[in-house]
């Protein structure tokens, strides 16, 4: 790694984005308004410290119940106990669709698989039953002539 | 049928670590600021980032409406960090953000003595 970065990187690497930050602050704004540089510096830092606020928040409630993974129904938790509960509400909503994809994602290529086996795993199941049984009775057979040796 | 807007758009993203996707924001970076946070932050699920994205744009957006108010206010059309500055003062639940936006220099200080005025006399 390049340790020569200089402070305003390393400082940069720590927070949100700001070109991303200053996309959603536009998108809100009418279309005529403009935002200053120290504005979307400072919204940057703001929500970078959001950030940090509830993690550290829905971390100690990790630690307390002994569970080392801090997973997005703590943050939602976190959220509503600091007092963003609307957030907290649309979070939950964007976490459940998010995760219905997935589902939807993973199903669909389980689908796509089963498909392809199901003709073919009942063959061959059926197949090895009967193979079985032809095995038992040859091995019967073998048995049997050894007692009958005169 | 599932509605074809909500879907495709998170569809839209190459997984969770899609760096165009529909979050807003990057979630290798919002994880990276997680484990900043705190020393107990040891592990983080995949869906806390996704979770964040969501919610640390509904903040960016509230606090900007509630800013561009104060710029409104003021018969101006651009946004300074004096609007954001009393969005925050103003608003209670913004109250962990108070010293951060107070300070006009952002170097070595920590602790910003707020409340020197609840500091005994005696």
């Amino acid at each position: 790694m390049d340790r020569s970065i200089n402070m305003v990187d390393q400082e940069q690497d720590g927070m949100l984005p700001i070109a991303n930050v200053g996309r959603i602050m536009k998108q809100i704004l009418p279309p005529r308004a403009k935002i200053s540089k120290e504005a979307k510096q400072t919204m940057q830092e703001c929500a970078t410290e959001f950030l940090s606020f509830v993690t550290g928040e829905a971390s100690d409630k990790c630690h307390k119940e002994n569970r080392k993974t801090v997973n997005g129904d703590d943050i939602c938790w976190a959220l509503s106990a600091l007092g963003f509960d609307n957030y907290a509400q649309a979070a939950m909503r964007y976490l459940h669709k998010y995760r219905e994809a997935e589902r939807d994602k993973a199903a669909a290529n389980n689908n796509q698989n089963t498909a392809n086996i199901a003709s073919h795993g009942d063959l061959q199941v059926r197949e090895q039953t009967q193979t079985s049984n032809l095995e038992f009775r040859v091995l019967e057979k073998g048995d049997n002539s050894l007692i009958t040796k005169p | 049928m599932r509605q074809p807007g909500r879907y495709s758009r998170l569809m839209m993203c190459g997984g969770i670590m899609g760096r165009s996707g529909p979050h807003s924001l990057p979630l290798a970076r919002i994880k990276k600021i997680m484990k900043n946070s705190g020393e107990d932050v040891k592990m983080i699920s995949g869906e806390a980032p996704i979770v964040f994205s969501k919610a640390c744009e509904l903040f960016i957006e509230e606090l900007t409406r509630r800013s561009w108010m104060t710029t409104q206010q003021g018969k101006r059309r651009t946004l300074h960090k004096e609007d954001i500055e009393s969005a925050v003062v103003g608003t209670d639940i913004f109250d962990f953000l108070v010293s951060l936006v107070s300070d006009s220099c952002k170097s070595e200080d920590i602790i910003t003595p707020v409340g020197i005025e609840t500091l005994d006399e005696s």
